[in-house]
């Protein structure tokens, strides 16, 4: 009997240690959607409440008279180029690194690990000065090739640990029926690379979506600014105005925490640099 | 430096060489115009006198001591200092312990990795101002937790030490999700039988965990540390968004120093001195990292 109470027990305790946890960390979040549907007076009510007794999309249609959807379509084109520019780039560095013992197959797997690691913050200023220098500034071409420059080392880790698992007896055999080597690639290999495909593009898509630092330093104009630099001048905007500052936080989080959902389990092996389970 | 294991004669084709160069080459290439070139050119105009984009003369190692003596980048190296270690201590503490309470693959542990990976998912920027929101009066948190004890007009981010304990806050809430995934990892590949058998030796709960987990844990927690420890070191947004550096000056980093040299006081050639002072420092960091990856191990 009093085994049974003790597993009770510890259940309990684990149900009531999780809820701690769950409100430690979606908190800020749901209280900030609820504080953003909330007319302004009502924001700064002490107590405040925790469910709006009055719901209101006013500080949505202020986003929308400050170009928010300008500044969504700059996140989503850059994004989506990056994307696509690491996952060309990447994938064919990985497949090299994976197959081929060339010369110089070590310097690039240093340059790959080294710039993987280097944190981006140290980088900043070198890379303005340069950006300037070459006429890049403010521009969504600086900052898809500074994202991929940034993200390519983590796809190319990916697809090599990928390449690793599928056997070599494919390109054999495929060469074997006179497939050249790029045909080989692109014909047998490349349609087996799907999961690889979806983990390291999604991590390239949040990373370049969420990226604040690099795009408040390379661009300044309204013309390419990105959503959360948008969100940043808000701040300075709005000041303590929350109503439209939560709005766009809820903006700048929904598509990903919607992509987060539909594709869970592909975002680990991104955050762990590790293997991809097809 | 061959740290990565060779593939000839491993069954690799080595045929290719050609092949293989003009497809690692894009990659290289971008890299080395985004990466390296800005570092070369940094380190070029940090020994030059620099006013705005027009490069003057030679002056040697002027402006890295002109950096390293400043008072303002002193005070930054002491902050740093503090919200490195404050953070990576409370961070990793509680990655660990929830990599420990979520370890098993049931239903429940799955969804709570994926309730505590939110905040790591979403962007810096917007966790550190919801943060911001939910730390500041305006809120009406802060005179709810503190009123109680009579300090209701207590303004979190105008006290150096709770602006400080803030920021180490919202380091954790971001980050020990990030510490947990590497943890787990390593979690993962300790063989089940070795806990079975300690139990059946009859040891104790704790006794497996300081005996069994942690010897076997080394080199992931290791791992994990230097990569917790290199990103606070560098990070930026927390302190932008959530203190700005404030109250005067003692939330502010080296890279926010560095950041404020650079694009507010527009000073490039200081500026990328000591860009190259803390790049240097993240170097010494990387090897130490690259040294425990031992990648070669993982590739096969």
């Amino acid at each position: 009997m009093s085994y049974k109470r003790a597993i009770l027990a510890r259940g309990l305790g684990t149900f009531v240690l999780n809820c701690v946890i769950v409100f430690f960390a979606l908190a800020p979040l749901l209280w900030g959607f609820s504080s953003s549907i909330k007319p302004t007076d009502q924001i700064l009510k002490v107590p405040p409440e925790i469910i709006p007794s009055e719901v209101t999309f006013a500080h949505y249609r202020t986003l929308i008279e400050n170009d928010v959807f300008r500044y969504m379509g700059n996140s989503a084109i850059v994004s989506a180029a990056t994307v696509l520019l690491c996952l060309g780039i990447g994938t064919f560095a990985g497949y090299a690194l994976s197959r081929f013992a060339f010369r110089g197959r070590n310097f690039v797997m240093v340059v790959v690990v080294t710039v993987m690691s280097i944190p981006i913050a140290a980088l900043l200023v070198p890379t303005y000065t340069l950006i300037a220098n070459i006429g890049l500034l403010d521009t969504r071409t600086g900052l898809v090739l500074l994202y991929t420059a940034y993200e390519l080392p983590i796809v190319i880790w990916i697809m090599l640990g990928y390449f690793n698992t599928i056997p070599r007896q494919l390109e054999h055999a495929a060469m074997i029926d006179g497939y050249s080597r790029f045909e080989t690639l692109r014909r047998v290999i490349l349609p087996l690379t799907g999961p690889a495909m979806i983990a390291s593009g999604l991590f390239v898509l949040t990373s370049a979506w969420n990226d604040f630092v690099v795009a408040v330093v390379m661009t300044s104009g309204q013309a390419v600014r990105t959503l959360p630099v948008a969100v940043y001048f808000y701040l300075g905007f709005f000041g303590r105005e929350w109503g439209p500052l939560l709005a766009a936080s809820m903006v700048s989080m929904a598509p990903i925490i919607l992509i987060f959902i539909l594709f869970q389990k592909y975002f680990v092996s991104g955050v762990t640099g590790g293997s991809v389970k097809g | 430096m061959r740290i990565f294991p060779s593939l000839r004669g491993k069954g690799a084709d080595d045929g290719g060489e050609a092949f293989a160069m003009r497809l690692v080459a894009p990659a290289l290439l971008i890299e080395f115009l985004f990466v390296f070139l800005p570092l070369t050119l940094g380190v070029y105009y940090s020994v030059h006198t620099v006013r705005y984009f027009q490069v003057g003369a030679f002056i040697g190692l002027d402006n890295y001591v002109g950096v390293l003596t400043s008072p303002a980048v002193r005070n930054s190296f002491v902050v740093t200092a503090i919200f490195a270690l404050g953070s990576l201590i409370l961070t990793f503490t509680v990655g660990l312990a929830l990599a420990l309470h979520l370890e098993r693959d049931g239903r429940m542990q799955v969804f709570m990795r994926a309730v505590v990976l939110v905040p790591y998912i979403i962007s810096m920027l917007v966790g550190s101002l919801l943060l911001r929101w939910v730390l500041s009066q305006d809120s009406g948190v802060p005179q709810a937790v503190l009123g109680p004890f009579g300090s209701s007009g207590f303004s979190i981010f105008a006290n150096s030490t709770s602006a400080m304990g803030a920021l180490t806050y919202n380091a954790m809430w971001r980050d020990a999700a990030f510490a947990m995934i590497l943890l787990l990892a390593g979690l993962k590949s300790i063989p089940l039988e070795l806990y079975a058998a300690a139990r059946v030796d009859g040891a104790s709960a704790w006794y497996r965990f300081r005996r069994l987990t942690l010897p076997l844990l080394k080199t992931p927690i290791l791992i994990t540390i230097v990569r917790l420890l290199m990103h606070f070191i560098n990070s930026l947004t927390f302190q932008l968004i959530l203190t700005g550096g404030g109250p005067a000056n003692t939330t502010e980093t080296i890279a926010l120093r560095t950041f404020r040299l650079g694009f507010e006081d527009y000073a490039l050639g200081r500026a990328n001195a000591l860009s190259f002072v803390m790049f240097i420092f993240n170097v010494i960091l990387i090897s130490v990292l690259i040294h425990l990856f031992k990648p070669g191990e993982k590739l096969r």
